[in-house]
């Protein structure tokens, strides 16, 4: 009887959750204009199996993929919305992007090598402060309907940094593969070889794709279910060939864009779909913080942020005015690139398959990351508000 | 607040305002970014003239006063280069067409300046359908009784604009069967339509214009809509019915062949206007947005039926033999048009040859930066 009540409780707890995630982040959205995703955050920390541990662990299972699956749709729209031309006909977005990204980078290792850490493992954090979360950016600037020139240079400059952020993790493991196994074959398969494949399998399935709709003839009426069971399919393959589904899924996204002779009116968010699987993605990824990695590296964790926001403000604040837009957009800009979170873990998530567990490794990374992932999307959706680039209040 | 006295000027001079789109290159669809073009703009001497309009995904831009087609032409095109130039920087595609093809009203923004928000206040969701693009072209006149005897003998050529500078084929995603949809939207306001008729400035500013402001409906010529409106701070009349075109050398074209029928019509070649012009004039109205220049209009005096494109390519004819040579280009390039088809023609092969319409939006944007279109 016990068994089957434990059974029960087990099978029922992530519908439970997910329920109380999305009333809390309603009713926070409503009467504290708070980002739903933060809320869902708070949600899943709590209840994650390190704390109260009324959700089963979920590393490995259906949620997980879900998640991928939701981390997928994301990164698609995301590279959906990116125009590589603009970095071309305004060169001062692509230098601002890189030198955001480098001085963020050299920083942080800094920092890193300051508070004695190992060589290799200073590098991976500072691979991984590069970037900005994808998801809780699209997410805020979705909820906010914003636009503008904050909004356009927050998710171009992100573009840029995921994919630094990706390429040089990507190296850095490779390095470190060798370093631990002297292999050098497993090295550059845990490299170079992820990073070609999955990048080619996003281009083929951001060619193939479109292709396919226009047979079917859905491409001038709506692609959006056509273009989310090939996200899905995407990151189970990336995820299944232990892939990288993050790269594959962004650049599905960028090809499907620019190859393109009709643009499709994907649905923002994909419509109740994305809604509804962002809501697992968040609550999930904060699961999988444990509260004592997060006390054990607070300090170090809360100068990184410290440091890695003062970089990004300064860099893309400074570059603001000969890029085209005022100093105050400019610092705002910097400010909105504050999340930092689901990129990270769903990395080092996969990289436990390699047989390296970083995460115990990185606990400074945990503590970032579960304090962006709550307070980041906040400074994000602030910092857009002040831009002026929110939406009027639907009526009603 | 009375009608300010109508100020004389050179007889015929030109200007041009062109209301314009403001794209996503990522989207294609309109976005918010008047505030920083203009941000951006005021950063150098601009070859114009540049504001807000009501809808933060709008810019307006007008031309000095010109004595020709040719010197308003160079100045358009300084105008679009550092419109291109800027939008370029921020990612932003510039574009004429009376409609953005998909945009959803819903989703603009009333741009933060006092008359904006009153009116916003006023029309509620008008104001935001009120994002649609219009060419304007102001005609010097020496006194306001010329004002209103061009204003009124213009009334049989109101379908001609209608139909050569058609371009808002589609509304939200849909074909409205339209070649100007866009007039649509004008007609929704309650003071839209046509001036009342009469010939002495005296009498439309004591009489009319006193009466209406007595009623307090109106306080300026600003809450007036009408197709055709006298500016007495200009000394100018403003035709207000083309869509914007999608180029700035159908727009020069455009402001070239008033200029020649003004001339024309000042030489009193022409029996004089009269209220009973106006019986066929909604019909013709009508002929022109639904079918551009395959529609037909009733004549207002033989009230005899005419295709429109014939009307159009005999007043061309006509104005040609008589013409200086500075207008030449601009009489020749309507008549390709009319020959081509108008920009809505061509926006809706855009939707075929494409498959959507973005594609339209893509064409557009494309057609606004180089110089004349295939």
């Amino acid at each position: 009887m016990l068994t089957t009540l434990t059974a029960l409780a087990a099978d029922l707890a992530w519908p439970m959750t997910v329920a109380l995630a999305w009333v809390v982040g309603e009713a926070g959205h409503r009467w504290a204009g708070l980002p739903r995703i933060s809320l869902y955050g708070v949600v899943g920390f709590i209840l994650g199996s390190p704390q109260l541990g009324l959700l089963p662990s979920a590393t490995f299972g259906t949620v997980m993929l879900v998640a991928n699956a939701a981390f997928g749709l994301v990164l698609f729209e995301f590279g959906y919305r990116i125009n590589l031309r603009w970095l071309r006909t305004n060169p001062w977005i692509g230098v601002t992007a890189v030198l955001e990204s480098a001085l963020t980078f050299g920083a942080v290792y800094a920092l890193a090598l300051a508070f004695d850490m190992p060589l290799l493992t200073a590098l991976l954090l500072a691979s991984l402060a590069m970037s900005t979360s994808p998801a809780a950016l699209m997410r805020v600037v979705n909820e906010q309907r914003s636009s503008g020139q904050v909004t356009e240079r927050v998710l171009h400059l992100t573009a840029v940094n995921c994919l630094l952020a990706v390429f040089s993790f990507k190296v850095i493991v490779g390095f470190w593969t060798f370093q631990t196994s002297g292999d050098i074959l497993q090295a550059i398969s845990n490299s170079v070889v992820v990073l070609a494949v999955s990048t080619g399998l996003g281009a083929a399935f951001g060619v193939g794709v479109p292709a396919l709709l226009r047979r079917l003839g859905r491409l001038s009426s709506d692609a959006t279910v056509g273009f989310a069971i090939a996200v899905i399919l995407l990151v189970a393959i990336t995820h299944t060939l232990k892939l990288s589904p993050v790269l594959a899924s962004l650049t599905f996204g960028f090809v499907a864009r620019h190859r393109r002779v009709v643009l499709n009116p994907t649905r923002r968010n994909f419509g109740a779909l994305g809604e509804l699987l962002s809501i697992v993605l968040f609550v999930f990824v904060a699961t999988t913080i444990s509260w004592q990695r997060v006390w054990a590296g607070l300090g170090l964790g809360l100068l990184l942020l410290l440091v890695r926001m003062l970089v990004k403000v300064a860099a893309v604040g400074g570059l603001a005015h000969v890029s085209g837009i005022s100093w105050r957009k400019g610092v705002l800009t910097g400010l909105a690139m504050a999340p930092m979170s689901v990129f990270v873990i769903l990395l080092l998530e996969q990289d436990r398959y390699l047989g390296i567990n970083l995460v115990d490794q990185l606990a400074p990374l945990a503590a970032a990351t579960l304090i962006l992932e709550l307070i980041g999307p906040v400074v994000t959706q602030r910092a857009l508000m002040l831009a002026g680039e929110r939406a009027e209040p639907a009526e009603g | 607040m009375p009608l300010e006295p109508f100020k004389p000027s050179a007889p015929l001079t030109l200007g041009v305002e062109l209301e314009l789109q403001l794209v996503s290159l990522s989207s294609l669809d309109l976005i918010e970014a008047s505030p920083d073009m203009l941000d951006l703009l005021g950063r150098k001497p601009f070859p114009g003239n540049v504001v807000p309009e009501i809808t933060e995904s709008m810019i307006e831009v007008s031309t000095d006063i010109h004595t020709g087609h040719r010197g308003l032409l160079a100045q358009l095109r300084r105008i679009r280069d550092a419109l291109v130039a800027a939008g370029d920087r921020l990612n932003v595609g510039v574009c004429g067409g009376g409609t953005h093809p998909f945009q959803q009203w819903s989703e603009r923004k009333i741009f933060a300046k006092p008359r904006f928000q009153e009116v916003s206040l006023l029309y509620g969701y008008l104001a935001k359908q009120f994002t649609i693009f219009g060419q304007h072209i102001h005609v010097g006149c020496p006194s306001g009784d010329d004002a209103l005897f061009l204003l009124h003998s213009l009334n049989r050529y109101v379908p001609h604009f209608i139909a050569l500078a058609a371009s808002s084929p589609f509304v939200q995603r849909k074909d409205t069967l339209f070649n100007s949809a866009r007039l649509n939207s004008v007609f929704a306001f309650p003071l839209s339509g046509r001036a009342p008729f009469t010939l002495s400035w005296r009498e439309f500013e004591s009489g009319y214009f006193a009466r209406m402001a007595h009623t307090g409906i109106v306080k300026s010529m600003k809450d007036f809509y009408w197709d055709i409106r006298p500016k007495p701070e200009f000394g100018t009349i403003e035709l207000r019915v083309c869509d914007t075109p999608l180029t700035v050398e159908r727009a020069a074209a455009l402001a070239g062949y008033l200029q020649g029928l003004c001339r024309w019509l000042l030489e009193r070649s022409e029996p004089p206007p009269d209220e009973d012009d106006y019986l066929v004039y909604n019909y013709n109205r009508f002929q022109a947005c639904r079918f551009g220049l395959d529609g037909t209009v009733v004549h207002p005096k033989t009230y005899e039926s005419v295709s429109l494109r014939d009307d159009v390519l005999n007043t061309l004819r006509l104005l040609m033999e008589r013409t200086a040579s500075d207008d030449a280009p601009a009489l020749s390039h309507l008549l390709q048009l009319v020959q081509a088809g108008n920009d809505a023609t061509y926006l809706r092969q855009q939707y075929q040859d494409r498959g959507g319409p973005e594609g339209m939006v893509d064409a557009a944007i494309a057609s606004f930066k180089d110089t004349g279109q295939g």
